[in-house]
């Protein structure tokens, strides 16, 4: 789950975007990406305007893979007006079980 | 590394799958009810050999094929090795089989029956290579890829077999009769084959779809080793010997590895997240019922065919429409909403999600044509069975009844799914 520094002038925007991102739904658990801890982190390069998001998915060859990447791109793109997103997958950590939240949990009946 | 891409080329061919093994259900239904006299005679009967095989290859076999084009690529986490081999196989199988089974329920065993076989057998090696291909592209080895492995060399093995028995009609190959040889045909097909394939790709998938902490594979490679044991110790010893009180050895050896696969299900399903459990679900759980009360009837079988009993045929027969009409049938009744309404959401939502609201893929059949075709099922499964054992005509026809009613449902909502046009419900 990403953490944000108050000291950094970008952590609300971030803080932000990770809210926009619950928008983004799984669509065999329909439970959104956040919830879900998807997300790792998220990078703001305000000068040229783009989002940097670290995510990892539930396994490598996830058939809602791709699904899911571009719906993050078109989601941030589409709320953000003049920003870009890009996504980049990494493995580590590995995304488990324990890395839904609360919510999701409760989301998912637990 | 990026997440696994679908394209055109791959959705077409594994619709194209999905809707012909439709169609053969519908005329499978169709043979059933011009043939339910023959329900109540030996198995080995034109009729009944005819709809055996529009089962297993038309519905079974063809319906597995399209899907492991979709789910190997999952399972093994690598891209499918060719599109062309797999239409190419596609192109031999689909006139093999349909001459096969008309060559069964016309019964002419000559040179339309013995060519059916070969193109089958060609199809057959042409889907092992694909697959073959596809796992050589990774080092990583699962248990998963073994199962899948195995299940195709079974089926080349399969059909080699059957189609040796085709030309075993017109010209002396073997020197005991067919029955013989028609013990080890159905077995490697439906244990080497089908359940090989149907444990490699469900327990990768039910555990995803359950979203299980689950994630050991002890268990597994138990159920591997001992269901090949058993299923090799049956062939080399009842190819030999026949079958005797040595059979009831490989039967608890396999039941063993069966149990191990069963324990599997039960710890992914005990430790699964998500506390809901859908219809499409709910019919891959009846299906394995089913399959455990196929296999409880195997004692029986060997009981009565020891002691020459006639009995013996009756539980055959109950038996084998249990393990095809029951268990496989319901396993693809309920596996085909969860997979083929992903497929069609990719095609039509990928580059719309985060955009706007769209359906999710379980909005895109209709719930109330799979509660129907639920119902529809379990009434064939509670008149048909023992209908059979009791030769008992009008339960038959209540059963064959049902289960038409049950391919009717299954194949509007297939194409529901298939037809689905793009919607969406405003900008997110």
């Amino acid at each position: 789950m990403a953490s944000f520094d108050i000291t950094d002038p970008l952590s609300f925007l971030k803080a932000e975007i990770m809210e926009t991102l619950r928008l983004v739904i799984d669509p065999e658990l329909h439970i959104n990406i956040i919830d879900l801890g998807l997300v790792y982190g998220i990078a703001i390069d305000a000068d040229n305007r783009a989002v940097l998001v670290t995510m990892t998915l539930s396994s490598a060859y996830c058939p809602m893979g791709e699904s899911i990447i571009s719906a993050v791109k078109n989601c941030i793109e589409g709320h953000y007006t003049g920003y870009t997103a890009e996504v980049v997958l990494v493995w580590q950590p590995v995304w488990s079980y324990d890395s839904i939240s609360e919510e999701g949990k409760r989301l998912l009946g637990l | 590394m990026t997440a696994i891409k679908q394209n055109p080329g791959l959705y077409r061919i594994v619709v194209t799958h999905y809707a012909v093994s439709a169609c053969c259900f519908l005329a499978l239904t169709l043979l059933m009810l011009l043939s339910v006299k023959a329900f109540t005679g030996h198995y080995f009967h034109p009729q009944i050999l005819a709809i055996t095989h529009l089962a297993a290859l038309g519905w079974g076999t063809l319906i597995i094929m399209g899907a492991s084009y979709q789910l190997i690529p999952v399972v093994l986490e690598t891209d499918l090795y060719s599109e062309k081999l797999a239409w190419l196989s596609f192109g031999l199988f689909l006139p093999g089989m349909v001459g096969l089974v008309w060559s069964f329920w016309t019964f002419i065993p000559g040179i339309h029956m013995q060519c059916s076989a070969l193109l089958l057998l060609t199809s057959s090696i042409l889907f092992t290579v694909n697959v073959y291909l596809t796992g050589c592209k990774k080092q990583q080895e699962t248990i998963q890829e073994d199962f899948i492995f195995s299940a195709c060399l079974c089926l080349c093995f399969t059909v080699a077999l059957g189609a040796a028995l085709v030309f075993n009609f017109t010209m002396q190959i073997f020197s005991q009769d067919s029955l013989h040889f028609l013990k080890l045909h159905a077995h490697l097909g439906l244990i080497g084959w089908f359940l090989l394939m149907l444990i490699g790709v469900s327990s990768k998938l039910i555990p995803m779809f359950l979203v299980s902490r689950y994630q050991g594979t002890r268990l597994l490679t138990w159920s591997y080793y001992l269901i090949i044991s058993a299923l090799l110790y049956f062939l080399i010893d009842a190819y030999l010997f026949g079958l005797s009180y040595r059979t009831y050895i490989m039967f608890l050896i396999g039941g063993a590895g069966l149990a191990c696969y069963f324990v599997f299900l039960y710890k992914c399903l005990r430790s699964r997240l998500r506390k809901q459990i859908d219809l499409p679900m709910l019919n891959s759980f009846l299906s394995f019922i089913l399959l455990k009360i196929a296999v409880l009837l195997v004692p029986f079988i060997i009981y009565f065919h020891l002691k020459h009993n006639p009995a013996t045929i009756r539980f055959s027969m109950v038996y084998g429409e249990l393990m095809f009409m029951g268990w496989i049938t319901s396993l693809i009744l309920g596996q085909t909403f969860k997979t083929l309404p992903f497929i069609v959401w990719v095609k039509h939502y990928e580059h719309l999600t985060g955009k706007f609201k769209t359906p999710l893929p379980s909005d895109l059949f209709a719930d109330y044509l799979l509660k129907a075709q639920t119902i529809a099922f379990l009434i064939f499964c509670v008149t048909f069975m023992p209908g059979c054992y009791f030769m008992w005509l009008p339960l038959i026809y209540t059963g064959v009844t049902a289960l038409m009613t049950t391919a009717l449902l299954y194949i509007c909502n297939v194409c529901i799914v298939i037809f689905h046009q793009t919607r969406t419900y405003g900008q997110l």
